[in-house]
């Protein structure tokens, strides 16, 4: 097994509503994440990822389960390892009236980290110029560039960004994806949960995939992918609409992309060809389409009606 | 614990509030200073003119008045029934002294103690305002989530933000009382008298004042960590005071030593008398009423919130190291 930077067994937490409701936020949470490189933590919104993340960084008590972070149990032992890690939880928090620096200034202080990192961690981040405003002031990326220039004051081994995205626009999305990747590149851990899949996809090298609180799946990406046990195949035939009939008679979803037809759920593609051949339709084109993440993880949230 | 005490007295002094508060203070005591030399201050030829008319008056009424009607309340005396004050109490007339229409000379020894008293409760309440908001700010900001994620010893986080809360008030209590305690004694001294002042009883007021000052900042931060809204905290400290200080103890007079500005009072001055209503029908069948003066000690005071500030502080501490942090 390789070295864990975060490992969870069992781990759960409910919530009570202000109605007396019990609601499972997290139940049985099988988590692993090596160390090094970058791990996509994914699953609908709901599925319990930013409280297994809150329950990682010891901000809510877990009803059962053990977690350990660099083989340390969490949270009795966090306080050895939290040097070590740095994370951002849903959006970015600061004192809204002090600058961006202030803010750094004051964590830095509480780490006995120099004075001098703080800059160091602003011109990093391109917010060398705009230390000094207010971050209220910020504008979303800002604030989310601030909140990695946080993190970054620890020169953590391990980087826990929950959502990082949310809000941003497309250069700044483009410009977080970049960041985790180098940290992932510099041999950093880093754990990203994302609803978006795309996005995740990119950078990632190993993800987990949750629902209602359960692991689904887990491993590298390729891995992942090609868990799937159907893929969906394009396929050109002359009469459409005679070869829709014979596949959803079939069983099979079909649906019309042009002039092809798209099949979902093939688990043989030969058996595509021999039942529209038993129909005198033949078929002059057929290609298996490349299962992604995104329809990985709609075929498994799907299965816990998530989707 | 000392550098985290050290980040929160840093992030209190640059907070906006607490630079509001402290200039609110400052204001208040410039205020008290003022109506301290008002008082001092020898009246006007004019004012002593109106004063001497005014005592005229009074005597020749006296004068010409004071045999008749001393046989008049002494009539009416007689024919009262059930308990009676005693005659020479209530049928007294003494002739007017022009001294008593003048203004009595400001003496520090006496002026000093109510300066403190009223510094004490201004100087209270901005302390537990700027504390409650100080902490209460963290949680509503969601700043104390991202704090723990670089100090998650929670006992270390929650002591640090109550001590640096008690321990910035020190200078400022002693800064203001200082200057309330200087300038009085430079007015009365150029207006007034500072003879038979007692610099242990002024020292120990002082040092009475700073502590509690110190208390309400400790206070505040405790109901900014339990209630985690500001405004939450001021509308709990209103209704505190409507509720259970004015109707309840108005109510409950029995309940008045545990009061707590009963007690504030009695901490702050050295002992504090308060007043109860006793009632009862005596063998005619009479319902009389008595007022009974009752001193509230200073010992009682002291304990009284000692023992309140550190079940605060323990019961936050206690609630803030379980609780989820959002």
């Amino acid at each position: 097994m390789p070295d864990l930077a975060i490992s969870t067994r069992g781990l759960r937490k409910t919530y009570r509503t202000r109605r007396g409701r019990t609601v499972v936020a997290v139940q049985g949470l099988d988590l692993d994440v090596p160390v090094g490189g970058v791990h996509g933590f994914l699953g609908p919104n709901g599925s319990g990822k930013t409280t297994s993340i809150r329950m990682l960084l010891g901000l809510i008590r877990a009803d059962a389960g053990t977690m350990t972070v660099f083989d340390r149990p969490v949270p009795a032992r966090l306080p050895e390892v939290v040097g070590r890690v740095g994370a951002i939880v849903e959006s970015p928090k600061f004192f809204p009236a002090f600058s961006g620096r202030k803010n750094l200034e004051l964590l830095a202080a509480a780490i006995g980290a120099p004075k001098q990192r703080v800059t160091e961690v602003l011109e990093q981040t391109s917010l060398g110029e705009r230390g000094k405003d207010r971050f209220k002031g910020y504008s979303l990326g800002m604030k989310q560039r601030l909140a990695i220039a946080a993190t970054l004051l620890k020169d953590p081994d391990l980087l826990i960004f929950d959502e990082p995205t949310n809000g941003l626009d497309p250069a700044g999305i483009r410009e977080i994806r970049e960041t985790m990747r180098g940290l992932g590149d510099q041999g950093k851990t880093v754990l990203v949960s994302s609803h978006i899949l795309a996005e995740v996809e990119q950078v990632a090298d190993t993800v987990s995939i949750i629902g209602h609180g359960r692991l689904l799946a887990s491993g590298t990406v390729a891995e992942v992918i090609g868990g799937g046990t159907t893929t969906t195949v394009k396929i050109g035939v002359a009469d459409r609409e005679a070869a829709t009939r014979v596949l959803t008679a079939a069983g099979l979803v079909v649906r019309a992309d042009g002039n092809y037809l798209l099949v979902d759920g093939v688990e043989h593609p030969a058996e595509l060809t021999k039942r529209l051949a038993d129909q005198q339709l033949y078929v002059n084109e057929l290609v298996p389409i490349r299962a992604d993440l995104e329809s990985v993880f709609l075929e498994l949230t799907a299965g816990e009606g998530l989707a | 614990m000392i550098r985290l005490t050290g980040v929160e007295l840093r992030r209190l002094t640059a907070r906006r509030i607490t630079m509001i508060g402290v200039a609110g203070v400052v204001l208040i005591t410039a205020f008290l200073l003022f109506v301290t030399w008002r008082e001092a201050r020898p009246l006007s030829e004019a004012e002593q003119r109106q004063s001497q008319t005014q005592f005229e008056m009074a005597h020749r009424d006296w004068v010409q008045n004071h045999e008749a009607n001393e046989a008049s309340c002494r009539q009416e005396y007689d024919q009262m029934t059930g308990s009676k004050p005693p005659i020479d109490e209530m049928c007294s007339y003494p002739e007017p002294k022009a001294s008593e229409w003048g203004k009595p000379q400001a003496v520090f020894a006496e002026l000093i103690p109510n300066i403190l008293q009223g510094a004490s409760y201004f100087l209270l309440f901005a302390a537990f305002l700027i504390g409650a908001s100080f902490v209460a700010a963290e949680f509503s900001s969601g700043a104390i989530g991202n704090w723990l994620t670089f100090e998650p010893r929670r006992m270390r986080v929650y002591a640090s933000k109550i001590v640096a809360a008690g321990l910035w008030f020190v200078p400022l209590g002693l800064l203001i009382t200082g200057v309330l305690t200087l300038g009085a004694y430079l007015i009365t001294a150029q207006l007034g008298s500072t003879a038979g002042t007692d610099w242990s009883d002024v020292v120990g007021s002082l040092s009475r004042v700073v502590t509690t000052t110190a208390m309400g900042a400790v206070l505040g931060a405790v109901v900014g960590v339990l209630l985690r809204h500001t405004a939450a905290a001021i509308g709990l400290v209103m209704g505190y005071i409507v509720l259970v200080e004015g109707v309840f103890g108005s109510f409950l007079q029995q309940a008045q030593p545990w009061l707590l500005v009963r007690n504030f009072d009695a901490f702050v001055l050295h002992d504090t008398k308060y007043f109860l209503n006793k009632c009862s029908t005596d063998a005619s069948g009479n319902y009389n009423c008595e007022t009974i003066e009752k001193t509230l000690t200073f010992e009682h005071g002291a304990w009284y919130l000692g023992i309140l500030t550190l079940l605060a502080v323990v019961v936050a501490g206690a609630i803030f190291q379980r609780r989820d942090v959002n």
